[in-house]
């Protein structure tokens, strides 16, 4: 290891370079350079094309009528007063959903697979804001009015909030599973009885809570859907990230083909994973350009993206116990956990297993039980939101740790880098089979603690308490786990047909000698346009400015897998994969061509500069790229019978995983693991309970960066996420079920005075399993939650020693826990030899 | 997201500003639209008449009346108030406060105006004139009449101004012997109050009024008459301050319990004493 | 038509990136839908519905407001900058530039608020310090950069290195 001589101060960044055995990494070129991106010069002019830009000729607007009960039955829905507006075009009700559509694929076993998720509701409504009824009209303005003239009668329910009142079966959601269980099961690998038997110290923690919130992307949900009556198709221009999923709910719901459905994407602003569950609203769309026989687009508005779109994942950690040695070393732990997928499973119950792919998070521990279950409840549903499932399970880690640290009185310093899998064992076999290709965490932990100037920790809380203030120090180590594969869902229900994953892209040079990129992949902000112009122009010998990336996600491209979208932190291994195979078949093709045209062998010709040409030959001996377009699209007669370059390839990216066993639960879930270190330092005031984070550092490591630029870019929006998280983001329900958030004035996200001062710092440890020796990364895995409820509990330690338990600490939570520090502590016990 | 039908119009006077909310029934002025445009993108409230006051320069000036009072017209933008060489020189800490609201596209349409006839509770403007004993000048079809602040804010969105009226300048003292003081809790920099707190230390004594506790500012009477003695060292600032939460009966939503807020009455109380106190010494 | 009188739609005069429109707009709509749907300018973006997030900047008379917090008729005789009009004839202005330079958007959907809200201060204050800076945009919300490359680009442009 070298390690840098250069950590710079303030908003800096350090770069440690790690070598470790990598597989074929490209001789680098434009590959970790960062470029400025292409993507930029429409997005500075607002030449960008969200959905919402799209107009059609006699375009209705889609206004959904929804619902004020959490819970309830639908008695009638009456829309003649709206359709005798005038511009009023049609409307669509349940009724009609549920005679034209089958309803949404379950992925979940008996009683979850029973749940009937139709577009509209369907004779009940299950959350605030479900879309109960649909109009259509001339403006944006007549189908809200018109959507006030809808009378719909409703006889309500009880309301289920809670997920522990929901386990209880007492009030039902879904008749048809007669269970508000969506799944259930236990995950046991090792011995975490005997761990704990033989365990010096069992540390117990009653209750944990991972809280309900989401990324809340700028761009709001929303579509312009197309029917084309003479071929039965639809064209959807809209901005779901991940529409290979989104075609298969939709096409057997509406019972058309896959090829059916048309998917346009073009600019999308962010997605974050609450764009992966839209397909309710785009068959209600489907369903009325058929019938008014006119397109139709629908945008959702804030409130009902905060309402009724996709909130992440809600966790209760229960009856946690952990097995401790007497020198610190944390030998296993069992907790109970109960996830909150609110209304409609969707994409659960998914995000029971997902977690899995860092069961014991960056530690070594061997031992480790998981009993799970995942409940419906009367709030909006869930979608996988940023960091999806290993967020929660990092952050259980985390707090285990810490209060492991606490209780004991070890140092949080040291405990994580006894506890941490070294750099040696990597590649590191996980209790479940799963493998960490490569990482230093206490290498990254360090470049944290230098760039936070640990150090300086005491002086700066005596200085802090002298302005009474109340200094906390915290780390937050995570995993952004990426490349899923599907077979994951096997595991919760053995009867899916799923299993790897795979994405595409093709790669083709013109009669101009133009490369053209086609990507499988929905990127809504992640610079794939940019970096994949960077693989390509190494592969193919030219520079970035020749080659062509075009823009957004097509359908009709056919450069898209069953899997297809920007989602679980893959896009640097499976997009750029698919990339670099199809690039590599065109290259060959070129080299093959040219080495036919110059009359030399294939191995004296090199790809460089733009041409093609044999090395260190006569000036003459090179062909730019556009010879070799013209000669295969227009002027091929030459070529021999048997030799049919096509200089265009569509490439399938597959990454292998192997089988999982669906017995023991265990298998390879997903093939890279990015590592984040964060590392904040708050001051608390302890009269108001107000946090300010007055020191921050991030590390990532995601392997070979392809562009060290976006990379840091990603690591700032995760971490703002966090922030945003940790201290003010919550969704916070009522009794009747009502939304008490829905708007960013009590949903406060961060804005640019909020932000604390900012470092980052990085390191490659390149993947041996990844094509291009690059990571995927960009979810972050939450590591700014972690860090943050470890500096106030260690804030908390000069005043009450309240514990954190829950991942939301806006002022009036710390307030009460320096107020009332005893139920917090009175979580926590331990048991000692 | 999307207004019903409303219709709309734009005197060129206060005169006929005031005749058009006089003759329609359901007219609402607009001022600077910051709260307005929200509440009727939300169809919370739909006025039938929109009297947008935008063409009245009248109302749109800063300046002093003849016995030496601020006089700031009910149109005057946040932005107006911190760039004001007026304010600064007469009672800075408004042009401070406004500063602090929101962000810099709503401080330009925003106006004093309309901050004080929402008579929002969490409002920056109305602890604030509650302390400076700002008077408020009401214009209607039968003439004008000057209300003070503690008559002013009668209610949540409630004002003394009545149907067919429109304020048209607040008129407040400036600062002499005098120092001013505001403390709160946002949620987020620049955000909404959850509590705060107002206060002016004088030759006169002390004034301090809390926000955000009830449906109008709450003057803090007895805090007050604990320190008319005019000792503000901080354990006597503290001192005087106990018992104020437990009087106050203020809300307890998602940013805070009423035991929350009790307490932050306190903590800001004392703070905006404390820091008007160190104001008027320096 | 007596401007003073209420009426239901209105007949507007705007310059809009120094083009002379006039349009009858209903008194309902908001200024950000007339810039959108009617003009066809769709660089200017609607991200909430409160008011909050900024994505909606325009400046109107020099000013940056909210244009979804005004409605199209109180634009009535006014001067309207939208993020289409900066770049003049496809030259990018520094500030543009700079954001490229400095990363300092990914997915684009607040950047056109940023950048009038970043051009309106940099035409008062030409060499905004940091704090300045975030002043400045803290009426622009951004989910996707954490606002760090966004303050640099700005201070960069401010400072004549973003050109």
């Amino acid at each position: 290891m070298t390690p840098s001589d250069s950590l710079s101060q303030g908003q800096g960044s350090t770069t440690v370079e790690v070598e470790t055995g990598a597989p074929e990494v490209l001789e680098k070129g434009y590959i970790g350079q960062s470029i400025p991106r292409r993507e930029d010069k429409r997005l500075v002019q607002g030449l960008g094309t969200f959905f919402d830009d799209v107009r059609r000729h006699g375009m209705g607007y889609v206004h959904f009528v929804r619902s004020p009960y959490a819970h309830a039955k639908i008695v009638s829905i009456d829309v003649s007063k709206a359709l005798e507006l005038d511009g009023v075009y049609g409307t669509l009700t349940g009724d009609e959903v549920a005679i034209h559509t089958d309803p949404f694929f379950e992925m979940s076993v008996e009683p979850g697979a029973n749940i009937k998720d139709y577009a509209l509701a369907v004779g009940r409504v299950r959350h605030t804001g479900e879309p109960v009824a649909a109009v259509c009209a001339a403006t944006r303005e007549l189908a809200r009015d018109a959507a006030d003239m809808v009378e719909v009668e409703y006889d309500p329910l009880p309301v289920l909030v809670d997920a522990e009142e929901s386990l209880k079966d007492e009030t039902v959601l879904h008749e048809d599973a007669g269970s508000n269980t969506v799944w259930s099961g236990i995950f046991d690998w090792g011995d975490v009885d005997q761990a704990l038997a033989d365990a010096d110290h069992v540390v117990k923690i009653e209750r944990l809570h991972f809280h309900r919130f989401s990324s809340t992307p700028l761009e709001c949900a929303g579509a312009l859907v197309e029917y084309d009556k003479g071929t039965a198709e639809w064209t959807l221009h809209c901005n779901h990230q991940m529409p290979g999923v989104g075609a298969i709910w939709m096409a057997p719901a509406l019972r058309t083909g896959i090829d059916k459905l048309r998917f346009v994407t073009q600019d999308i602003g962010g997605g974050f994973g609450n764009k992966i569950c839209l397909h309710p609203q785009y068959v209600v769309l489907c369903l009325m350009a058929r019938k008014l026989g006119r397109p139709v687009q629908w945008t959702e508005w804030r409130t009902d993206q905060h309402t009724a779109n996709a909130h992440g994942n809600e966790r209760t950690f229960m009856d946690v116990e952990v097995g401790v040695m007497a020198d610190g070393t944390m030998t296993g732990f069992k907790v109970r956990a109960l996830d909150d997928c609110g209304a409609f499973p969707r994409y659960e119950p998914l995000g029971c297993i997902i977690w899995a792919q860092v069961t014991p998070g960056l530690y070594g521990w061997r031992n480790i039980r998981v009993d799970f279950t995942q409940v419906c409840t009367n709030k909006s549903p869930v979608s996988p939101n940023r960091g999806y499932s290993r967020m929660q399970h990092l952050w259980l880690t985390e707090r285990i740790i810490d209060i492991v640290a606490t209780e004991l009185d070890l140092d949080p310093v040291e405990i994580r880098k006894k506890n941490y899998v070294k750099t040696e064992q990597m590649p590191y076999e996980t209790p479940n089979g799963c493998v960490y290709d490569s990482g230093d965490y206490a290498a990254a932990l360090d470049i944290a603690l230098e760039l936070i100037d640990h150090g300086s920790i005491e002086e700066r809380r005596k200085d802090a308490a002298g302005r009474g203030k109340l200094l906390g120090f915290g780390i937050g180590s995570t995993l952004d786990s990426g490349t899923n594969n599907f077979g994951q869902s096997t595991l919760l229900n053995p009867e899916l047909q799923f299993s790897g994953n795979n994405e595409a892209a093709s790669v083709k040079l013109d009669i101009f000698g133009e490369v053209v990129v086609t990507l499988g992949t929905v990127p809504q902000g992640q610079g794939h346009e940019t970096t994949a112009a960077q693989v390509v122009a190494d592969i193919l010998g030219c520079s970035p400015d020749q080659v062509n990336v075009r823009r957004g996600h097509d359908t009709w491209f056919n450069s898209h897998a069953g899997f297809s979208g920007t989602y679980a932190s893959q896009f640097a291994f499976t997009g750029l994969g698919a990339v670099k195979g199809a690039a590599e078949l065109v290259r060959d093709d070129m080299v093959q061509l040219a080495a036919a045209v110059l009359q030399a062998p294939v191995e004296a010709i090199e790809l460089a500069d733009g041409f093609a040409r044999i090395k260190d030959g006569p000036e003459e001996a090179a062909l730019p790229f556009m010879a070799l377009g013209a000669i295969v699209n227009a002027n091929n007669a030459f070529l021999p019978p048997d030799f049919n370059p096509t200089l265009n390839h569509r490439y399938v990216c597959r990454p292998y995983f192997g089988m999982v066993d669906t017995e023991k639960k265990t298998g390879q879930l997903t093939l890279t693991y990015a590592t984040q270190i964060h590392a904040a330092v708050v001051e608390i005031d302890p009269e108001t309970g107000v946090v300010d984070v007055v020191d921050y550092a991030a590390v990532d490591d995601c392997g070979v960066r392809i562009n060290p630029m976006i990379v840091e870019g990603q690591v700032h929006g995760a971490t703002t996420h966090a922030l945003g998280a940790a201290l003010s983001e919550e969704f916070v329900y009522d009794e009747e079920g009502t939304l008490l958030t829905s708007n960013f004035y009590d949903y406060h996200v961060p804005h640019a005075l909020d932000m604390p001062p900012l470092k980052t710092g990085s390191m490659e440890s390149p993947s041996p399993v990844a094509p291009l020796g690059a990571k995927g990364m960009g979810e972050g895995g939450g590591g700014g939650i972690h860090c943050v409820c470890a500096a106030i509990q260690d804030a908390l330690s000069a005043a009450g020693k309240a514990i954190v338990y829950t991942s939301c600490n806006p002022p009036h939570r710390v307030w009460s826990m320096l107020q009332d520090p005893e139920p917090t502590r009175s979580n926590v016990s331990v048991v000692s030899k | 997201m999307l207004l019903r039908e409303v219709d709309y119009a734009r005197p060129a006077t206060v005169d006929e500003a005031v005749s058009l909310l006089a003759t329609h029934e359901g007219a609402r002025p607009l001022a600077g639209g910051q709260t307005l445009v929200n509440v009727m993108k939300a169809r919370a409230a739909s006025p039938d008449v929109l009297v947008d006051l935008a063409d009245l320069a009248e109302l749109r000036t800063i300046g002093f009346s003849s016995d030496g009072l601020l006089e700031i017209g009910a149109m005057v933008t946040y932005t107006q108030l911190v760039g004001s060489s007026e304010v600064e020189v007469a009672r800075p800490i408004l042009a401070e406060v406004a500063a602090t609201i929101a962000d810099v596209q709503v401080r330009n349409r925003g106006t004093v105006g309309g901050n004080v006839c929402v008579s929002d509770p969490t409002n920056h403007l109305p602890p604030l004139l509650v302390v400076l004993d700002a008077l408020f000048t009401i214009r209607g079809s039968g003439g004008e009449r000057i209300i003070s602040a503690d008559e002013f804010f009668v209610g949540v969105y409630m004002t003394a101004v009545v149907e067919g009226e429109l304020l048209t300048k607040i008129s407040v003292p400036p600062a002499s012997d005098t120092g001013d003081g505001f403390s709160g809790v946002t949620i987020g920099k620049h955000g909404t109050y959850v509590v705060d707190a107002a206060a002016t230390v004088s030759s006169e004594g002390v004034r301090i009024a809390i926000g955000c506790v009830a449906s109008t500012p709450v003057r803090a009477t007895e805090m007050e008459e604990r320190l008319a003695g005019g000792d503000f060292s901080e354990a006597a600032v503290r001192e005087a301050a106990k018992g104020l939460g437990s009087s106050l009966d203020p809300p307890s939503d998602v940013h805070g319990s009423a035991d929350y807020r009790r307490s932050l009455a306190e903590t800001s109380a004392v703070r905006a004493v404390l820091q008007a106190a160190e104001r008027r010494r320096s | 038509m007596d401007p003073s009188a209420p009426a239901r739609s209105r007949s507007i005069s705007v310059e809009i990136n120094g083009e002379s429109v006039e349009y009858e707009v209903p008194a309902r709509r908001l200024l950000v839908h007339f810039i959108r749907d009617d003009l066809g300018l769709t660089g200017t973006h609607v991200g909430c519905d409160t008011g909050n997030c900024g994505a909606c900047t325009v400046l109107v008379d020099g000013v940056s407001v909210k244009s979804c917090m005004l409605l199209a008729v109180q634009a009535d005789g006014s001067r309207i900058a939208t993020v289409e009009g900066l770049a003049g004839n496809g030259e990018l202005t520094a500030l543009q530039r700079s954001f490229n330079e400095h990363h300092a958007l990914q997915c684009g959907y607040c950047t056109p608020g940023m950048l009038m809200s970043a051009t309106a201060l940099l035409e008062q204050n030409p060499h905004p310090s940091e704090d300045e800076v975030r002043v400045a945009i803290q009426g622009n919300i951004c989910r996707c950069t954490g606002y760090v490359n966004i303050v640099e680009a700005v201070v960069a442009a401010g400072e004549g290195t973003g050109a």
